[in-house]
């Protein structure tokens, strides 16, 4: 059991959020995080900022607007 | 001329489905025009939505998205025959948008250009990097993210340089991967996770300042010199 320690697992918080580390990585950075309170709360804002940013922004198309592209597709030749 | 290109390496977490599928010519060139709109109906449309949502983040104001998914339409469909069925659609519109974006609008918008915000040092952005935060100080910040309106979190979005805001987006909001999000971009991978970081950084500060406004309790994190 060799920690990665707080330094190595903050710098690569980020990557592990989005899923980019690879397998080592991914596997060093999870093994501290289930040991480190400090890290996993770190950890924990970066999923919500995630989650949040992703209900705010859901608007949809208006309906006009729909309407207007799939006209202008008309006149478009391919 | 549309046509996204192959990463250098096939990466193990997020499998890009056109590693070869650059070279070939295209298949649907030959299809018939009315089959080709169907198609184009079927696929892309469905996409306007997000796309929309991410116009929005662009321009800032609902006239110009709409005037921006429309032209990003256009443009997919006069070059959708020259896309790669089987290969990503989405991040193909994605990138669309963006040279629009770039091209059309952002030309139009604020001056100056925010172009050389990549090279700006941390502290001009007030980057909290150097910041001690305790646990408390985490949890009433998840918190108060957490319970902030859409209102004040489109807010943060847009006060942040543009270039940070649109990899925050396509990689929280849209789950691009990173080479995705650089070939999006135009930039390397390095720009793009730097921007991120840098981006949501600055979302986090800003978030908390609105949370403070609003009387959420979020202690304000010590600045360390170390």
């Amino acid at each position: 059991m060799t920690d990665c320690g707080c330094d190595k697992a903050k710098a690569e918080l980020e990557e592990y959020l989005h899923r980019e580390l690879s397998d080592q990585d991914l596997h060093d950075v999870e093994e501290h995080l289930a040991g480190c309170e400090d890290c996993s709360h770190e950890h924990r804002v970066g999923i919500t900022l995630l989650e949040r940013l992703q209900r705010a922004c859901q608007e949809k198309a208006p309906d006009e607007l729909r309407q207007a592209i799939l006209d202008r597709l008309d006149g478009v030749g391919v | 001329m549309l046509v996204l290109e192959a990463p250098p390496e096939a990466r193990e977490l997020d499998s890009w489905p056109m590693d070869d599928a650059v070279e070939e010519t295209a298949p649907e060139a030959k299809r018939p025009p009315a089959e080709l709109r169907a198609l184009f109906e079927e696929q892309a449309i469905p996409f306007m939505d997000q796309l929309y949502a991410a116009a929005l983040r662009m321009t800032r104001n609902p006239a110009d998205a709409g005037d921006l998914v429309q032209e990003s339409y256009v443009k997919a469909f006069a070059a959708f025959a020259g896309f790669e069925q089987g290969t990503n659609l989405k991040a193909w519109l994605y990138r669309i948008l963006t040279n629009t974006f770039i091209n059309s609008y952002r030309k139009n918008q604020r001056a100056p250009y925010q172009g050389t915000i990549d090279e700006l040092e941390d502290w001009q952005l007030g980057n909290a990097e150097s910041l001690t935060l305790g646990r408390t100080t985490r949890s009433a910040e998840a918190e108060a993210i957490d319970h902030l309106p859409d209102s004040d979190v489109k807010a943060a979005l847009q006060a942040i340089p543009e270039d940070f805001r649109l990899a925050v987006y396509l990689a929280d909001v849209e789950g691009f991967s990173y080479q995705e999000i650089a070939d999006i971009m135009k930039t390397p991978v390095g720009t793009v996770m730097s921007r991120l970081h840098r981006g949501r950084r600055l979302l986090r500060e800003l978030l908390a300042d609105y949370a403070r406004e609003r009387g959420i309790a979020v202690p304000e994190p010590t600045r360390s010199t170390t």
